[in-house]
Formats: C-alpha cells, sequence, structure tokens
C-alpha cells in the first residue's frame, strides 16, 4: 500500500521531468543549447506565485473547468497498472473508464476553450473535438484488442496476464495493436504530428490555441495535466506493450519502468525533430492508419483462434 | 384485456418519471401557449394514451391507443399553427405515422386471423407460429415500430416534427413517446415472434449501427437548438438497437447470459435517454422561452443570466456524451460490453463484422462529445450573441422545478444503478432469460462486472466520490496559493473582444462538416457586398452561409417522390391516347406480351430468355407507346 502511494507520488513528480527531456533532447538534435530537464518544474513554480488574469468575458466555467481537467488525470493515475509484480493496484477498473476519464478530461478543456469569448479558444475547442472524435474509434478497437490478447480487460489485470504468460501465437496482433496505440499516444498528447506544442501560431495551434486566455495558478494546473496526461498515456504504453521488467525485484523493477517512460520519451523526441506538422485535415489520414491497424490487430487475433 | 407484466409495468415507470417533471415545466409554460384549453386536452389526452398503450393486451385497444397517441401529437405540433412553415411539418408527420400505422394494422390483421376484438398476445403468438413467413412480419414489425422510432432510413420527419411541438411536448415526443415505440417493438420481439432467426439480430444491430453515426453527424451541422436534440434521439435509439440487437443475435446462438445481459443494457439505455433527452429538451425550452429564437448563433453567454438552466443543461450534456460516472456512460459502457462479448460467438463472419459496429459505437460517442461541447460551448459561453440573448433571465420557478426535479431523476438513474437492472433482469426473467443481476453484482452493489469472464467492471459510486474527493482536495490546495486575481478583456489580437469575434457554432463544426462533406451534400455559399460593385473597400459586408441537405432525403425521399411523378404521367399519357399512330404500337406490344407469357407458362423458363424479353419488352413499349416525355 505504501509502495502504491509512493508509485502515484513517483508518476506525479515525473511528469514534468518527461516534458522537459522531451523539449531538451529537441534541442540538443536541434543544435540549440538544450534547457534543463527541471525547467517545467521551474515554469510550474513561477505560475504559482503569479497573479490569475481572468477574462471579463468569462463565466464560472472558467474557474470550474481547470479543476475538472485535472482531476479525472488524478483519478486515472490511481488505476494505472503496477510496475511490480506483487504491488497493490486497483484492479477493477478497466480500459473503457480510463478512456472515458480521458474524454471528461478534454470535454472540459473545450469548454474552457470556448468560455473566454475569443476566436482563439473556439479555434482550439473545434479543431481539438475534430481530432478527439476521430480518435475515440481507434481508441476502443485498440482496447477491445488488447483485452483479447491479455484475457483481461482490467488494465492492471491485463498488464499482469501478459508479463507472465506473453502470448506468443499472437504475437502479430500485439504488435499492430501497439502501433496503433502508439499513433494515439502522439494524437491524443498533441505531439507533432498532429499538434505542434511548442508553436503560438494561429494556423498550427490546437493544445495552446484553448488555454491562450488562461494564466497563473489555472495554467499550472493545465500545463500540470497535459503532462500527466502524458504520462498515463506513456505508461500505459510501457506496462501493456512493452510488457518486460515486471516480475523483478521492486527497486530494480522501478528502474526499468522508469528507463522505458525515458525511451518513449526519446522515441517522441526524435518523431518530432524528424517530421513536419500535418495539416489539419490530413489528420483524419494518420487517424485512419491507426484504426486500420486496430482492425488488423482483431482480425489476425480471431483469425489465428484463441 | 389490459396486461401488467414486468415490461409493461417499467415501461409505466418510465412514462411517470418523465410525465412528472414535465408536468411543473408545462404549467409554467403554459402562460406562452395561446390556445391553452386545445393545448391541455391533447396533451393530457397524449399521456394517456401512452400509458394506455404499455398496457393494453388486445388488439383493438393497442391499435386505439396507438393512434390516438399519433394523432394527439400530431395536434400538439399543431398547437402554434401561426409558427412558419408548421402545416407543412405537421402534414409530413401525420404522413409518416400513418405509413407506419398501417404496417402495424397489417401486422394485427394477419396475427389475429381477423378476430381483432378478443385477440391478445398469447393468442397473436399462437397464430405467429402458424404463419409461413415470419420474416414478413418481422419486416411489418421494423417498418411499423421503428418508423415511429426515428430509425435510419426512416427518420426524416422526426428532425422536423420534434422541434415544431411546443417545448414540453418536444420533451415528451423524444424522451417517451420514442421509447413507447420501442416498446411495441421490444413486445412483439419477445412475446410474439420469438425464437428470432439470426438474420432479425443482425438487422437490428445494423439499423441501430447507421442509425447512430447518422443521427450524430447531422446532430453536428444542426444550428437549431431543439432540432440538434431530435437528431440526437436519433442516434440514441441506435445505440439502444446496437444493445438489442446484440441480445438478439446471442440469444439466437444459445448464449443466454451474454443475451441477457443485452437486453439489459438496452433497458437502461432506454431509461437513461428518457432522462437526459428529457432535461435538455426543457434546458433547450428555457432558452427558447426567453430568446424567442431557435438558432444557436444568436445565443451565447446564457451561463451568467440562466445559471439553473444551464447548470442542469451541463449534467445532462454530461451524461449524453457518455462521461463518466454519469448515468448514459453506464449504459454506454454496458452496451459495449456487450460488443466486447462478441468474442464468444463461434461465427466467424459474424465475429469479424461485429467490431464495425463497435466502431460505429465508438465514433458515435466522440462526435456526440465534439456536439455536446458545441452545443453547450456556443450556448452558455462566451458572449451574448444578440440582442435577445442580452434580455434573457432566468425561467420562472415552475419551470426550473421542472427542470431540477428531470436532473434528480438523471442522476438517481447513476446512483441507485443496481435498483434499476434489478428491475430489468425481472424483465428479461419474463421472458424465459437467464438472470444475470447475481453476475453484474457479484462484489456486491458496488460494482458493476461485465457477465464474460474476462470482461471489465466499472464502479460508478467510487468513480463518482474519487472524482468529487479529488477535485475538493485540489481546491483546497490551491487556495493555499491565494492567487490575486485580476479581471481584464479576453486578448483578440489587439481588437476589442466582441460577440462577432467569437467562434460560430458553423465554425466550430466545420472541420468534421468538412470531413463528413459527402454525407451532408453541403453547399456553402460566400456573398460579399461591396459599396461601388468592383473595387473592395473597407465598408464591405460579407455573408457565409452553409446548407446541408440531408442525404437520406435528397436520395430516398425525393427520387421516391421524382419515380412516382414519372409513372403517373405515363400512365396519363397511356390512358388518353394523345397519339393516334400508338394504336399499332399498343396491339404489336401486347402480341409480343402474349408471345413471351405463353413460353413461361408453357414452362420453357430460363432467366436469361426472360431478362432478354423483359429489355425487349421495355423498348418497345418506350418507343412505340410511351414516346418522348412532353
Amino acid at each position: 500500500m505504501i509502495l502504491y502511494i509512493l508509485t502515484i507520488l513517483l508518476l506525479l513528480l515525473i511528469a514534468p521531468l518527461l516534458t522537459g527531456l522531451i523539449k531538451s533532447i529537441k534541442m540538443f538534435l536541434f543544435y540549440k543549447r538544450p534547457v534543463s530537464i527541471f525547467q517545467p518544474y521551474a515554469n510550474l513554480n513561477k505560475l504559482l506565485t503569479k497573479e490569475l488574469v481572468i477574462s471579463h468575458e468569462s463565466s464560472a466555467i472558467t474557474h470550474l473547468a481547470p479543476w475538472m481537467i485535472l482531476s479525472p488525470l488524478l483519478v486515472t493515475l490511481l488505476f494505472l497498472p503496477p510496475i511490480f509484480q506483487g504491488a497493490y493496484y486497483i484492479g477493477f477498473v478497466d480500459a473503457f473508464t480510463i478512456i472515458g476519464l480521458l474524454s471528461l478530461s478534454t470535454f472540459f478543456l473545450m469548454l474552457l476553450g470556448l468560455d473566454g469569448g475569443n476566436a482563439f479558444g473556439g479555434m482550439g475547442s473545434s479543431r481539438e473535438a475534430f481530432i478527439a472524435s476521430l480518435v475515440e474509434p481507434a481508441m476502443v478497437l485498440t482496447i477491445f484488442s488488447m483485452g483479447l490478447i491479455a484475457k483481461n480487460l482490467g488494465v492492471g489485470n491485463a498488464a499482469l496476464n501478459l508479463s507472465t504468460h506473453f502470448p506468443v501465437e499472437h504475437a502479430a496482433s500485439f504488435l499492430f495493436a501497439g502501433l496503433s496505440f502508439f499513433i494515439l499516444l502522439l494524437a491524443e498528447n498533441g505531439r507533432l504530428p498532429i499538434d505542434n506544442p511548442e508553436t503560438h501560431l494561429e494556423l498550427t495551434m490546437v493544445h495552446e490555441a484553448m488555454i491562450l486566455d488562461i494564466s497563473g495558478l489555472y495554467l499550472a494546473i493545465i500545463e500540470m495535466a497535459s503532462s500527466l496526461k502524458f504520462v498515463i498515456f506513456s505508461s500505459l504504453f510501457v506496462t501493456l506493450f512493452i510488457p518486460y521488467g515486471l516480475n523483478l525485484i521492486a527497486p530494480l523493477a522501478l528502474l526499468v519502468f522508469v528507463g522505458k517512460l525515458i525511451l518513449v520519451s526519446m522515441v517522441v523526441a526524435l518523431i518530432e525533430v524528424n517530421g513536419a506538422k500535418l495539416r489539419l485535415f490530413k489528420v483524419p489520414n494518420l487517424l485512419g492508419i491507426a484504426i486500420v491497424f486496430a482492425f488488423l490487430s482483431l482480425i489476425t487475433f480471431y483469425l489465428l483462434g484463441v | 384485456m389490459l396486461i401488467f407484466d414486468n415490461l409493461s409495468l417499467i415501461f409505466i415507470g418510465l412514462i411517470l418519471l418523465g410525465v412528472i417533471p414535465n408536468l411543473f415545466y408545462m404549467a409554467g409554460y403554459l402562460p406562452h401557449i395561446q390556445r391553452k384549453s386545445y393545448f391541455l386536452i391533447h396533451y393530457f389526452a397524449f399521456i394517456f394514451s401512452m400509458l394506455g398503450v404499455v398496457v393494453a393486451n388486445n388488439t383493438i385497444l393497442f391499435l386505439f391507443f396507438w393512434e390516438l397517441m399519433s394523432l394527439t401529437s400530431w395536434k400538439l405540433i399543431l398547437t402554434d399553427e401561426k409558427q412558419k412553415g408548421v402545416s407543412k411539418i405537421a402534414r409530413f408527420y401525420f404522413f409518416m405515422t400513418h405509413f407506419g400505422f398501417i404496417f402495424i394494422l397489417m401486422l394485427f390483421l394477419i396475427l389475429s386471423n381477423g378476430n381483432l376484438e378478443s385477440s391478445n398476445f398469447a393468442l397473436l403468438k399462437e397464430n405467429a407460429s402458424h404463419f409461413i413467413y415470419p420474416f414478413l412480419l418481422f419486416a411489418f414489425v421494423i417498418l411499423g415500430f421503428l418508423s415511429k422510432a426515428g430509425v435510419v432510413p426512416m427518420h426524416v420527419w422526426l428532425p422536423y416534427a420534434h422541434p415544431k411541438a411546443p417545448s414540453p411536448v418536444s420533451a415528451l415526443m423524444s424522451g417517451v413517446m420514442l421509447k413507447v415505440a420501442l416498446y411495441g417493438m421490444i413486445r412483439f420481439l419477445f412475446d410474439v415472434l420469438y425464437p428470432w432467426p439470426l438474420e432479425w439480430g443482425i438487422t437490428i444491430l445494423i439499423l441501430g449501427a447507421i442509425s447512430s453515426l447518422v443521427g450524430v453527424l447531422y446532430a453536428l451541422s444542426e444550428h437549431d437548438i431543439k432540432a440538434l436534440l431530435a437528431n440526437h434521439s436519433i442516434e440514441n435509439i441506435g445505440i439502444i438497437l446496437i444493445g438489442f440487437g446484440m441480445g438478439m443475435i446471442f440469444d439466437t446462438l444459445g448464449l443466454k447470459t451474454l443475451s441477457s445481459f443485452a437486453f439489459i443494457a438496452a433497458l437502461f439505455h432506454i431509461f437513461n435517454h428518457m432522462s437526459f433527452k428529457s432535461l435538455l429538451f426543457m434546458g433547450a425550452g428555457s432558452i427558447l422561452h426567453q430568446t424567442h429564437t431557435k438558432n444557436m448563433e444568436h445565443y451565447g453567454g446564457l451561463i451568467k443570466s440562466m445559471p439553473i438552466t444551464a447548470w442542469t443543461f451541463l449534467i445532462a450534456s454530461m451524461s449524453i456524451s457518455a462521461l463518466p460516472p454519469s448515468n448514459g456512460f453506464l449504459s454506454e459502457w454496458m452496451i459495449f460490453q456487450s460488443l466486447l462479448n462478441s468474442s464468444a460467438v463461434t461465427i466467424m463472419e459474424l465475429k469479424l463484422a461485429i467490431p464495425f459496429a463497435l466502431f460505429a459505437l465508438a465514433l458515435t460517442g466522440g462526435l456526440a462529445i465534439a456536439c455536446f461541447v458545441k452545443a453547450y460551448g456556443i450556448t452558455f459561453l462566451g458572449l451574448h450573441r444578440s440582442e435577445n440573448a442580452q434580455h434573457a433571465k432566468e425561467v420562472n420557478p415552475l419551470m426550473q422545478t421542472g427542470m431540477v426535479l428531470m436532473t434528480l431523476v438523471v442522476l438517481s438513474l447513476m446512483l441507485f444503478t443496481p435498483w434499476f437492472i434489478g428491475y430489468f433482469d425481472l424483465v428479461v426473467q419474463d421472458f424465459n432469460h437467464t438472470s444475470v443481476y447475481d453476475i453484474i453484482f457479484s462484489h456486491g452493489i458496488w460494482q458493476i462486472h461485465s457477465v464474460s469472464s474476462n470482461g471489465g467492471v466499472v464502479s460508478p459510486l467510487i468513480l463518482l466520490g474519487l472524482l468529487l474527493f479529488i477535485t475538493t482536495m485540489l481546491y483546497g490546495i490551491g487556495r493555499i496559493f491565494k492567487s490575486k486575481i485580476r479581471y481584464h478583456h479576453s486578448w483578440a489580437c489587439g481588437y476589442q473582444t466582441n460577440a462577432s469575434t467569437q467562434y460560430s457554432a458553423t465554425g466550430f463544426a466545420g472541420p468534421i462538416r468538412r470531413f463528413f462533406a459527402w454525407l451532408y451534400g453541403h453547399d456553402e455559399k460566400l456573398k460579399t457586398i461591396t459599396l461601388s460593385n468592383k473595387n473592395k473597400t473597407t465598408y464591405d459586408e460579407s455573408f457565409f452561409e452553409v446548407h446541408v441537405e440531408p442525404l437520406f432525403e435528397s436520395t430516398l425521399y425525393k427520387s421516391v417522390i421524382k419515380v412516382t411523378r414519372l409513372i403517373s404521367y405515363y400512365i396519363y399519357r397511356f390512358s388518353y391516347f394523345e397519339q393516334h399512330q400508338h394504336y399499332s404500337g399498343i396491339i404489336f406490344s401486347l402480341l409480343l406480351f402474349v408471345l413471351f407469357s405463353y413460353r413461361i407458362f408453357m414452362g420453357e423458363f430460363s432467366w436469361l430468355s426472360f431478362i432478354i424479353e423483359l429489355v425487349m419488352m421495355s423498348i418497345v413499349t418506350k418507343v412505340l407507346i410511351l414516346g418522348d416525355k412532353k
């Protein structure tokens, strides 16, 4: 139980670090002098002490939404799979609930975008709604296929099943599901082929456009939420799709887990360096690939038999 | 005469839950209506007739109440007869509801063997088991009941008819009447036409998947808030049918527990849709009452002036978007689980096909979230987009009571899920299905389990508790920082923030509309008015207009009208013999006809020669008799 709480605290603390890591890797590869990987902590600290500027046009939603964006993600954090065997975890929550909680967070983020009454917020919300609605089917199909391969729909039990008896005969569908989930990881976190997290140009903004009017404490909460979302997705990815290292002894397993998270961040950074942002109406093509991979994963699973 | 089994009783419960908050709301809405006695008579007769339909156990009684329900709702649409275009839409509704009625009548006439007065459902079942074309009966059930429930492609009337009625009636029509139509289908399928072949379940599943997608896509492109909600009814009926179809498929394949689970999911979604859709229509009615416009582009910023409407609408929006831990999420979760249980199906083709229904349902869920962000954000958030929205005030206490009561119904469906599921379980037990209550709540009432061994678990109350706890804790931590608050205008690139710089509903749905352009068939018009007709000046005005023509309406319905006109034109030409030289042509083609049919009746039939002769006949008829169209 103590370990469980410590794990959650670790994930909370590591979240800004990963964001900083991606940023500094990117800067390094661009031959810039990289910022410290601890820069996001400094940013959060700065934002917490700053004053809040609230728009005249906004309503009570602006005061509610930041909390409602963060709290579903924190709840999701409680339900993540264990990072080593024998650790306490909440096993009864299935993947659909997690998808639902993430949608709840996005729902309030989109409302927040529309609340300020400026065009940027609406634009961001509109684009986010477009992308999120296409992400949903791919996500559900991937989760379904994953649940079949791991013989359990609950993410905790699925991760344990995969690490103890990896179904070698379903490696093909496992691979397809993993590819699909990685595309979704990029899409849901607003990483580069879908959305550029660093730009403030109205042609390319999605996530940043929604929170353009937010400042101070609320901005800190939302920044924290977006890095938490990355941690949730990447830790789901590493426990479900790189299911090795759970059976090691506790400190080693923890190290392996953190190492895997850093690996995912590095891959994301490499993709960001080597690719350009897709036009908004090209995004469905990428998500379509994710959907096709998810279908392929299901079909190969069924055709190869149980 | 009357039937009070569990199915009837839960539908009575459904109607009462829908009607009681509605009565308060209607009482508050009444001053807005001009023809009060006309309205009241039809309103109460409408409620009475719906209650009658769900308890009738006699064909003539059922038909009487069904027809009464159609006619009173038709009259209720006509309450405000001076509304623009209302008579045309009422006529369309009248036609469509009787289109369905004809099939129900035929169904009863076939099944009751002409003995309409004294036949009950048991007798109908007896006759149905002797009838040699059961698929015909099934088709009649689909055409009769589902055209009333607004299933694609028989849905075209629904987004027109429901918004035209006064708002309390729209809430009843979308929330309750559609469910009464589903009751008819469920009663017939369970009580009369059982057991089902596999195709029936698949048909229902396909209809449901298509309806859910089409409904939500057209809802997204709507600006009329009530038409948006009406389109969402089509979507939700589709979701219910997906659950029901899965239940039928499992039942045919002998997977009894899975089928009970799917039926319970469908029944639960029926209740949930009643609750949140009634609440949404009430909210929309309150806004309409205050702003006197249905166009969402003229709303904006209403959360400041209408807080109760806004917050109840938010709860309903979260519920219809299936966000946890709302009741809408729970039933959609159950329907998702039923689809996932399809891995137990042994027929490979079916197993591979069902993920497409899963895909449709998931896409529907995603688009529904987008749609309700649009509906909520454009209506309640931002700045007032028009003069009307500026003067809106909160509605009167009676209407508020109605909305708050309906919110309580929504919340109670979330909080007392086990209790409701217990009743649904009794219903499926009535029809010789396995009870699954003990499996669903095998670990106590805190967790809802899927019935398959490796299925998922959800626990609404724990989720709700955690969300509330963490949010308040966060808020408490946030208070420590004691941030100073400064108020300032939103940034608008150095220009002044005003209502016209906000995103509009059309703009919000823009990307999705563009992506699904093939379905919408929309035409966009950009009109610029310049002062000098040629050169651009700073005083130009531009208008952007998007008009969406629903695909089904333009193809299915209008083409039927076109074909009917063409046929009647040629019948006219044929019967009036306008040109004399055609006599010889007629005689020639008659000779051909006799020759060809002689061959067929002599038994020398082959498809190839039949097709060749058919082509010849039609060419001869077209060239010699009909001639060119004039």
